[in-house]
């Protein structure tokens, strides 16, 4: 069996878990609800560490989502995958955020050398420091072609790419037709190619 | 296979190879094209690279507390009831503690100017003894008082 095809029952079979773990939030089941924010808490955090480049805003905007699905939790019906509709919720925060302006903060961030992941590995496990500075450089130089990118086409390179989510969901997630997500991610990937085509 | 690259939707189809989301057939079928068309070879390999370059982006640690900071604004996002309004309200409490202590204050401490049961009775039993005794001071007051006018009018020896 093809690994796309297992993905995609795997995916079948979270939709059912997730809406139904949410219809148990509904019914007065914070148990049910430590558990989704124990499988979304990071991806999500994530996927909005990427979309506002600001670690202390994602996390706020994250919350955000979390406190909004508790809140509705009384009309939630599992009318789409829980996901979409979690990422629905993250992506039009986000996408607010960056139209108000608020990420100026942000994008002077993007001149600042930013201690990601990578760097806080153990000391045993660390690269050198050559090494180091190189992957920072190029994480910068990332960073910078993604926020570069119009916010629409920034979320729909993040949802395809680390969230490895269909044309149809990432479609729900934005509002807008399949094809729209294909022309939007082609056009994204075309100034990407430009920018980081370079570093293969 | 038609290159990808005359159309849209095949590019599309070049888009999903990199991201490994065709199937092994449609997979073979790009990797065949692409063998002998240079195009479409360059365009892979720089998706290619855009692809890893996104994959060596990780975004760093969540805070260790995010979940009490969560369940902190889930606490207070909840309304609260009317007993837990009234109990919340600062001047409440104060203004208990207030009376409580005025009321202590009032029980404990003794009266200065209370009067004992038994002094009305007291002040009626001496008050005829008052009197009496006043009376008896006014007479012999009043004696004196005659005396010496007496002895002042009696005439004096020539």
């Amino acid at each position: 069996m093809p690994q796309w095809v297992k993905e995609d029952m795997g995916a079948s079979l979270a939709l059912d878990c997730d809406a139904e773990l949410m219809l148990q939030v509904k019914d007065g089941d914070t148990a049910s609800f430590a558990l989704l924010l124990d499988k979304y808490r990071v991806s999500l955090t994530h996927f909005l560490y990427r979309m506002v480049q600001d670690q202390p805003v994602a996390e706020e905007l994250s919350q955000e989502v979390f406190l909004r699905v508790y809140k509705s939790r009384e009309t939630y019906e599992p009318t789409a995958k829980f996901a979409t509709w979690l990422y629905r919720i993250a992506t039009h925060l986000a996408l607010n955020w960056l139209r108000d302006g608020k990420n100026e903060r942000g994008q002077a961030r993007l001149d600042e050398v930013v201690e990601d992941g990578p760097s806080r590995e153990l000391p045993d496990h660390a690269p050198s420091v050559e090494q180091r500075m190189v992957s920072r450089v190029k994480v910068d130089e990332v960073r910078r072609a993604v926020a570069a990118l119009p916010a629409k086409q920034r979320a729909a390179v993040l949802m395809h790419k680390y969230e490895e989510m269909e044309y149809s969901q990432i479609a729900k997630i934005l509002s807008c037709s399949e094809s729209a997500v294909k022309s939007l991610l082609f056009r994204a990937y075309e100034t990407l190619r430009v920018r980081l085509a370079h570093m293969a | 296979m038609d290159c990808p690259i005359k159309t849209q939707q095949n590019k599309e189809s070049l888009l999903d190879y990199s991201a490994g989301r065709l199937d092994r057939p449609q997979a073979g079928m790009v990797e065949e094209h692409v063998e002998t068309c240079a195009e479409c070879a360059r365009f892979l390999a720089e998706q290619r690279a855009v692809w890893e370059a996104l994959g060596a982006w990780e975004p760093a640690e969540i805070s260790t507390d995010f979940n009490r900071r969560l369940y902190r604004k889930i606490d207070q996002a909840k309304p609260a009831s009317w007993l837990n309004r009234l109990l919340w309200r600062p001047l409440v409490p104060l203004a208990a503690a207030c009376l409580l202590i005025a009321a202590s204050v009032a029980l404990h401490t003794p009266t200065a100017t209370a009067i004992p049961e038994n002094s009305q009775a007291h002040a009626e039993s001496v008050e005829p003894e008052q009197v009496e005794r006043t009376l008896d001071d006014l007479q012999m007051l009043r004696e004196l008082a005659l005396t010496p006018s007496s002895e002042a009018k009696t005439p004096q020896p020539m």
